[in-house]
């Protein structure tokens, strides 16, 4: 019996040992041959010769006269800050609208809302474009901000919803009762109950603002002169693809803040990832 | 007060679906001083009519449905056995999970670098005297090469949902199970399975429709091709359509890919809906 265990627990360890290495021998691959020509990437993918390692091609990427990626950083992270913070400011007080009021037109508003998850978003882009183009934001960082916020505001109404709707309703009571408004009820007493769940929605609409693609590409378009991190990387590197010296470090350079930041918080973000979307 | 998330759900969502709509039933250049002309049906006479489009729709149902039997398998499986939590459980799920934070984009790029005819695992098998393999050149290769980066790239997310719902699967019924003496794979069928319903449906919903979508991927690994033997439907509408200034063709493809998610989106809500019904009569 405790062999069999014991051999069943070797077995699982290894396995899992053996996935883990499909799942970082990318990454090590990425890391390693930034630091090196095309001839030694060439040569041998797969080790760093530490006599010959450089960090010219890293510097190389970092001052590349097409693509600055401290701007594209910059963009980046305004564009996950303005649309965090839209999104949250709308959808706070429509979930608390949403959640207070039992009745059915409401219910069917709801509906109407959660419908939204269900659209693949990158696939209506060109009908955005034209409806872009007709209120003036075609090509700009705010149509961008909108468009992104409204992708957005499904899954941020659906969970503010779920986790508002168990709060107490006492709460409100009594602040009623003291003479608090609506809004001075939500402000004062629900938001700061819902800070697990603002953090949880943060750091998911995050991630998907910060690694979306299609969006900066079809709205900003390669003639505004403004790029994200995405778009940025794919200027640099999508014509020169088989350039190894200049894909790998661009690529590195990509993705280190966002490495950072995960394993920094991963704790965070995998339980807020688990929590914002079993709550349904 | 949900005026302003009306508005901004409204004019940027529901509106351009609308439009998507609207535009499949004519035919339209984009250009401001044209009126969009309508022609009925033309559009999705063309897109069912043109083998290049329909294989264009079949190659996105396969990735679609064969990429979320695999990420799902996968992140079940794995997530049954890094159920514990202890120190070694705790890395592996964050190393499974990384590359969901790193854009579709840059993972495609990357594993185009390793993959790519000249990427390392070529150099690699080339060293060690065998023939290069056309991961990404040969057209029956590349689709299965780039579902399997999805994969690779997805699973983790999963996996995360189904440890949350492994949580709560009643720890009396598994005690009970094993008292009755049931095998792990008696006690996985008739507690663990029915427990993870509403975790399957989710996770299966979710991973379904971010592979309707796949488009990222499709740019930077492989570009369509080769013989847009990886041309999926959104590429399809971004990358080809939409640039050849096709607006009612590309908007008749967002219409098949937004019913198609529909459609997934309702199937499986409908069959959540009957097995619960079922575990109701019987339980």
């Amino acid at each position: 019996m405790n062999k069999t265990t014991s051999t069943a627990a070797t077995v699982r360890v290894a396995f899992i040992c053996l996935v883990s290495l499909g799942m970082l021998v990318p990454m090590y691959i990425l890391v390693i041959n930034t630091f090196k020509s095309q001839q030694e990437i060439l040569a041998n993918p797969f080790s760093l010769n530490p006599g010959t390692a450089t960090f010219q091609y890293l510097a190389d990427a970092w001052t590349n006269p097409d693509f600055s990626i401290l701007k594209g950083y910059g963009i980046t992270l305004a564009l996950v800050l303005c649309v965090n913070a839209i999104a949250m400011a709308v959808c706070a007080p429509a979930a608390y609208a949403l959640a207070r009021t039992p009745k059915p037109v409401f219910r069917l508003l709801l509906f109407f809302f959660i419908a939204g998850m269900f659209i693949p978003t990158q696939v209506i882009l060109v009908p955005v474009i034209f409806v872009l183009r007709a209120i003036g934001l075609m090509g700009t960082l705010p149509g961008l901000i909108l468009f992104m916020t409204a992708t957005t505001i499904p899954f941020t109404l659906f969970v503010f919803f779920g986790y508002i709707r168990v709060l107490p309703r006492s709460l409100d009571e009594a602040a009623a009762i003291d003479g608090a408004g609506k809004y001075h009820t939500l402000w004062r007493i629900i938001l700061p109950l819902m800070r697990p769940i603002i953090a949880t929605v943060f750091i998911l609409n995050s991630l998907s603002v910060w690694n979306d693609f299609a969006s900066p590409q079809m709205i900003l378009g390669p003639g505004s002169g403004i790029y994200t991190v995405t778009t940025g990387v794919y200027a640099a590197v999508g014509q020169y693809s088989t350039d190894y010296t200049k894909v790998f470090p661009t690529l590195l350079l990509a993705v280190i803040p966002i490495l950072v930041i995960f394993i920094v918080m991963q704790r965070h973000i995998m339980s807020g990832l688990a929590a914002g979307a079993v709550k349904g | 007060m949900f005026i302003p998330a009306v508005l901004i759900y409204v004019a940027l969502l529901v509106v351009p679906v609308i439009y998507a709509f609207y535009y499949s039933f004519t035919e339209y250049n984009g250009f401001p001083t044209r009126v969009p002309e309508f022609v009925g049906l033309d559009n999705y006479r063309t897109i069912f009519g043109s083998t290049d489009m329909t294989d264009t729709m079949v190659i996105t149902a396969v990735v679609a449905v064969v990429g979320a039997v695999l990420v799902n398998l996968a992140a079940l499986g794995l997530a049954l056995l890094l159920q514990r939590t202890n120190r070694f459980n705790t890395f592996g799920r964050v190393v499974m999970f990384y590359p969901h934070v790193l854009s579709a984009l840059v993972v495609g790029f990357l594993w185009q670098a390793v993959l790519g005819p000249q990427g390392v695992v070529n150099t690699m098998l080339e060293k060690v005297g065998t023939d290069s393999l056309p991961f990404l050149s040969d057209p029956d290769w590349a689709l299965w090469s780039m579902i399997l980066v999805i994969v690779w790239s997805l699973f983790g997310v999963q996996l995360i949902l189904y440890l949350a719902g492994l949580q709560a699967v009643p720890a009396d019924l598994l005690e009970a199970a094993r008292i009755d003496g049931a095998g792990r794979w008696r006690t996985f069928r008739a507690v663990t399975w029915p427990s993870l319903a509403s975790t399957v449906t989710v996770a299966v919903i979710t991973s379904g429709i971010s592979l309707l979508k796949t488009y990222d991927v499709v740019v930077s690994l492989t570009g369509g091709g080769p013989a847009g033997s990886t041309k999926t439907l959104a590429y399809s509408i971004l990358a080809v359509s939409f640039p050849q200034r096709n607006i009612g063709v590309a908007s008749a493809q967002a219409v098949v890919l937004i019913l198609a998610a529909a459609v997934l989106a309702i199937t499986v809500l409908v069959l959540r809906k009957r097995a619960e019904d079922d575990a109701e009569s019987i339980g």
